[in-house]
Parts: structure tokens; C-alpha cells; sequence
């Protein structure tokens, strides 16, 4: 009788899982949203001194959720409605072609969303709505996210802000990356719980197993097998080849 | 593979997905990379960590409660 041992390629399934999961996730970001640093608070330039930006998000000032326990409880499902304000104060304008909003995950923009102002004027106030569904995959993901509110010009980021969301799934609770954590969690803990059984396995693996009799001596109980008999015959199925 | 590396291998696998877990449930916050990966670092060490510890204590009270070679093989 062979000694069993333990699979030891156990853990591998669910660290595969887990590699997966952040593979997959990795791949759908587009190339050039990845990587992107943290935008500043302010881009300096000096007409914009006097200037007041403002971004709301449903009504509310997203300047009140800048960090993430004052985070903005959303539904990630629900579309959203933003309202991207500037005012100068004084005779001076400003030209605003882009305002644009961002989700960062790991550091990385899983989502970019640009509302694109086409022949943009220099002006002393304006404003941008911008609707905007947070994920269109919104069973899959939930919880905090930063995001990013900005005003460009060409490109050139001429005001930005940083605020919280906190996003819930449908029902609250049935997103799938939640219950696929939970069920690694259940299956890990219960791998830990009987991992006390390989202390055993792990002694044995030194010697012969005890339940292995030597090789070409037999266990004393064992019994003698009998003699053949003398008139050897031949097998009954007896095949002439 | 004994005991102690099998716990600190549950262990690491379970401080790493427990880090992600509690983002989703919004306790965390993984929107930079730095931070993020610091946090899942920090959970797997103190996973691997914990669960070796764990998993040591049960292989002895394993063997303390069994004698050799009258135990079953694991499954």
C-alpha cells in the first residue's frame, strides 16, 4: 500500500485565482490611462489666481469628500450628474475645452470620462454637466475609489481636484469580486484550520512508512502461501500464440 | 511540506485577499499604487507570519493527540 501524501500544490489554485483576477483586470485598462501619477490639487498659472473652481456631483460639492471617510455614498450602477463650475471673480477669462473625471484603482485610471466642449470661447464663468455612469461593469466591483475632477485646456490641466466615492452594488452585497474573496477566505481558513495534519505527514516522509513491510521479508502473521501443485497446468484462458 | 509552511502559505494567501476584501466592503482604500501595494505586502507578511505560528501549534497538538503511524493522510 502506497503512503499518501499531501498535495502540495494545494495553495496553487487559489493564488492562481487571485493572479487572474488582477491579470484580467490589469488588461482592461487602456494603455494610456495607466500608470498616470496623481494629479496636483492646483496647476499654478497665474491668470488663474483669482479663479474659483467648483465640481458637484448630484448636488453635492465633491470638495466636501476629500478624504476617504467623508466619501460620497453612491450607487455604481446609478448614473450620476456633475456640474463643472469655474468663475474668474475679476475681468480676466478663461477657456475651458474638456472637463474630465477619473477613477483610480492601484494607481491606475480604470475609468476616464471627458466631456469635450467643441469651439470653447474665453470667459469670465461657465459651467459643464457631465453625466456619467461610474462602472458598466457595476456587479462586478464596489467600495472606495478616488476620483479625479478636472478642467483642461488643450491638454493642459488648469484645475483639479481629488474626492472619495464610496460604492455600493446592487442589493448592497452581491458584487462579484466581494464573493469571490469571501469564498478564497472560507476555503484558506479552512485549509489553515487542517494544516496541524501535515506535522504527521511531514515526520513520515523521513523513514519508511510503518505500514510497509521490508522487502523480501515477510510480516510474521503472514502465511506461507501454498505449494502449487505438481502437475503444472496451463492457464485456463490458454492463448496459442 | 510540513505544517508550519503549509499555515504560512494559507496565511499569506489569506492576509493578501483579505486586504482586497476589506476595500470592497470600503474599510480600505487602495486608490494609489504605493499605499496599495504596501497594504497588500503588510497583510501578507503578517498573514504568512500568524499563520505559520498557527499552524505550528495545531501540528503539535496534532501530534501530541496522535501516535505515529495511526493517522490518516490528509485530503
Amino acid at each position: 500500500m502506497r503512503p499518501r501524501y499531501p498535495r502540495v500544490k494545494r495553495a496553487s489554485l487559489p493564488a492562481a485565482l487571485v493572479a487572474f483576477a488582477v491579470v484580467a483586470l490589469l488588461m482592461s485598462v487602456p494603455a494610456p490611462a495607466r500608470a498616470t501619477p496623481a494629479p496636483q490639487a492646483l496647476v499654478a498659472q497665474p491668470n488663474l489666481a483669482a479663479s474659483t473652481f467648483s465640481v458637484t456631483w448630484n448636488g453635492a460639492d465633491v470638495s466636501t469628500a476629500g478624504t476617504s471617510s467623508s466619501a460620497l455614498a453612491i450607487d455604481l450602477a446609478q448614473s450620476a450628474n456633475l456640474n463643472f463650475n469655474w468663475s474668474t471673480g475679476d475681468s480676466s477669462k478663461v477657456t475651458v475645452n474638456d472637463a474630465r473625471l477619473q477613477m483610480f484603482y492601484f494607481g491606475f485610471a480604470v475609468t476616464t470620462r471627458d466631456q469635450l466642449v467643441s469651439g470653447a470661447v474665453a470667459s469670465a464663468k461657465g459651467n459643464i454637466p457631465l453625466s456619467w455612469t461610474p462602472l458598466s461593469i457595476s456587479f462586478v466591483l464596489e467600495g472606495v475609489y478616488r476620483l479625479t475632477a478636472s478642467f483642461l485646456d488643450n491638454g493642459t490641466t488648469l484645475w483639479s481636484e481629488n474626492f472619495y466615492v464610496r460604492g455600493t452594488a446592487l442589493l448592497g452585497f452581491v458584487a462579484l469580486l466581494p464573493i469571490v474573496l469571501l469564498v478564497l477566505l472560507v476555503y484558506e481558513l479552512y485549509g489553515l484550520v487542517r494544516s496541524g495534519r501535515y506535522a504527521m505527514l511531514g515526520r513520515k516522509t523521513g523513514g519508511s512508512p510503518p505500514s510497509m513491510p521490508a522487502a523480501g521479508t515477510p510480516p510474521a502473521d503472514a502465511q506461507t502461501p501454498a505449494e502449487p501443485p505438481a502437475g503444472d497446468s496451463p492457464p485456463p484462458s490458454g492463448g496459442s500464440s | 511540506m510540513s505544517a508550519t509552511s503549509h499555515g504560512a502559505s494559507c496565511g499569506v494567501v489569506l492576509g493578501i485577499v483579505l486586504v482586497i476584501f476589506l476595500q470592497q466592503i470600503g474599510y480600505l482604500d487602495l486608490s494609489d499604487l504605493l499605499p496599495a501595494i504596501e497594504n497588500l505586502v503588510i497583510g501578507g507578511v503578517v498573514g504568512g507570519i500568524l499563520g505559520a505560528v498557527i499552524g505550528w501549534a495545531l501540528g503539535r497538538n496534532y501530534l501530541a493527540r496522535h501516535a505515529a503511524g495511526e493517522t490518516p493522510a490528509p485530503k
